[in-house]
């Protein structure tokens, strides 16, 4: 066969199989997502691909947590909004006082990096207090009883939500504690939309995250772990990685992830108590949605959500926001029960 | 090497094991056999701590290790290969591999344990970008034994290889056991139902029945024990 013939045989099967992809439910959702996007912006303009790509990406972080530590711990983490929270206390009582000694005395590069100092100490703190929590709460759980270990969590990690909430209000108060912005410089102009460079940080922010995540996963030796555990736990056991150890890790690489998301969104969520509601529910709307424990479709999963909710404020108004991803929840589990990319977790049900 | 005293062992209220005593020595290739049910592949999940045991009933090479986490058992050199093989579907043969010498931290040594186990099942290497789940039955079960042997472990334990195989793939699993007794040096102990088999190619073997060890003794004695033949080979009188 000539060269150029088996250049069109593979080109023929890749097209094969970019349209049998197109028919699958992930295909159509994502190119009726993009379809949407582009749209509504020809409709109302390109802030609503701006809002999409910069809240979706912090969603993605959010949800990709909540799948992993779905995926490996098997473990419903109603608190996961909380570490988001704790993100946002943590980047806002850094970054205050770093802004307030600056304002004294003026160093245009240290101006530069506070914001980032302030974001990467949220990623760290709150990775390590998530490692606490699981050494805390789930590892005497897990040693009490495996019976009803779904229930348990849900039941424990809704308390421990109440918990953070009130202990926050306990100390920190009701009070508002945001930033205006982190960077004061202007705007920059791309395309004729002016897009400030908070939100271009947060955008880039999360994808290099999630490239770098993805690359650990599938690389790195306690990446690899941490999918084994996921697959197989007595397996992961008889090669010999301890299990409890890789549950600590990944608890606090879900937190982490989730308190990156709070800190780099301070200037859209000024920090308060119960600031977590509404990413946790959105985390969940997008596991839910795309499957549970599917960490790479929760990726897609959180720009799908973003976008729809971009879309509701714009076109029905700020009250929908909640309504419609609802309704797209009730809709996936009525005629696709497990999920827009597929359920990862096996037995979730029969533990 | 493997010793195991009074082992008493179970699941929750259930208590499967009674007493049971049996000892590997350095180098043996050693057999339990006995009915469904009886308690062998529980035998198994104590020796390598996957379940509860008491920390003196299980000792290797002198040192007690019953109800230690599975994780620091197979750092002492114990390689399970579990009946359900507990394969990584979702990752590749070569990734599975991998796990498998996830202990060793020299890239060196695990290289050449790569290298080992492609040449004992060459048909892995063919396969190895191929996902787990997507193998055939004979090939998971060679890459359950390959991956266990990642570990360049001493002790082998190995339970029911034969089980949903066809008997030309039985005995090719039992041929490369039997040439990793014999060239490698590792000390197996394994669990079957296919007792005539298994019977030939080990030395010595155990039988157990609920929870109780009821015969022991040298493979060739066994296969013309009379209980024995009657119950596992189905042959009726006795023997020569």
């Amino acid at each position: 066969m000539t060269d150029a013939g088996q250049l069109q045989l593979i080109e023929e099967s890749f097209y094969a199989r970019a349209v049998d992809w197109a028919k699958s439910a992930a295909g159509i959702a994502i190119i009726t997502t993009i379809l949407l996007a582009v749209v509504g912006s020809i409709d109302k303009g390109p802030y609503i691909i701006v809002n999409t790509l910069v809240t979706g990406g912090m969603w993605a972080l959010m949800a990709v947590g909540l799948a992993l530590v779905l995926g490996v711990m098997n473990l419903s983490n109603f608190a996961h909004g909380e570490y988001f929270m704790l993100g946002t206390l943590v980047a806002y009582y850094i970054i205050t006082p770093m802004h307030e000694s600056l304002f004294e005395n003026y160093n245009p590069v240290l101006m530069l990096f506070a914001p980032v100092i302030a974001i990467f100490s949220a990623f760290f703190i709150v990775g390590f207090i998530g490692a606490v929590t699981d050494k805390l709460v789930f590892v005497p759980l897990r040693k009490r009883s495996k019976e009803q270990w779904m229930m348990n969590c849900f039941l424990v990690t809704i308390g421990l939500g109440q918990l953070l909430i009130n202990g926050h209000q306990l100390i920190f108060g009701t009070v508002f504690k945001g930033v205006v912005g982190y960077w004061d410089v202007p705007s920059l102009s791309l395309a004729g939309v002016r897009i400030s460079v908070d939100r271009m940080f947060a955008f880039c922010l999360a994808v290099v995250v999630i490239i770098l995540f993805g690359l650990f996963m599938k690389y790195s030796r306690t990446g690899r772990a941490v999918r084994a555990v996921s697959q197989d736990e007595p397996g992961a056991l008889m090669v010999g990685i301890s299990v409890p150890r890789i549950h600590t890790f990944t608890l606090a690489v879900s937190c982490a992830l989730a308190g990156l998301a709070g800190a780099s969104l301070l200037f859209m969520f000024p920090s308060y108590p119960a600031v977590g509601v509404g990413p946790l529910y959105n985390s969940w709307f997008v596991i839910i949605v795309v499957g549970f424990g599917n960490v790479g479709g929760a990726i897609a999963g959180g720009f799908i959500i973003a976008l729809i909710q971009v879309l509701t404020r714009v076109y029905l108004g700020e009250g929908w926001e909640t309504v419609i991803p609802m309704l797209m929840l009730s809709a996936v589990l009525i005629f696709k029960p497990t999920g827009i990319f597929g359920a990862k977790v096996r037995g979730i049900w029969e533990r | 090497m493997l010793e195991v005293e009074s082992l008493n062992a179970g699941y929750g209220f259930l208590q499967v094991l009674w007493d049971v005593s049996l000892n590997v020595k350095n180098g043996e290739f050693v057999c339990i056999i006995g009915p469904n049910g009886a308690g062998k592949s529980t035998t198994l999940k104590s020796i390598c701590g996957l379940v509860e045991s008491e920390r003196e009933a299980v000792k290797f090479n002198g040192e007690p290790i019953g109800g230690l986490p599975g994780d620091l058992v197979s750092r002492k050199g114990i390689s399970y290969i579990s009946e359900t093989l507990n394969l990584f579907t979702g990752m590749t043969v070569e990734e599975n591999l991998a796990m498998g010498a996830y202990i060793i931290r020299e890239k060196d040594k695990i290289r050449e344990h790569l290298d080992f186990v492609y040449e004992l099942f060459p048909r892995l290497k063919e396969r190895a970008k191929q996902y787990a789940g997507t193998l055939s039955g004979g090939e998971r079960k060679m890459l359950a034994v390959a991956r266990g042997m990642m570990s360049d472990p001493t002790l082998l334990l190995v339970d029911e290889p034969s089980l949903g195989l066809a008997p030309q793939l039985t005995a090719s699993v039992f041929r490369a056991l039997g040439a990793l007794n014999e060239r490698q040096g590792i000390t197996i102990l394994l669990v079957e139902q296919n007792v005539t088999k298994t019977l030939q190619v080990t030395s010595r073997g155990y039988v157990l029945e609920k929870g109780k060890i009821v015969l022991a003794g040298t493979s060739a004695d066994m296969s013309n024990n009379d209980h024995v033949r009657k119950a596992y080979l189905g042959v009726e009188g006795t023997g020569s």
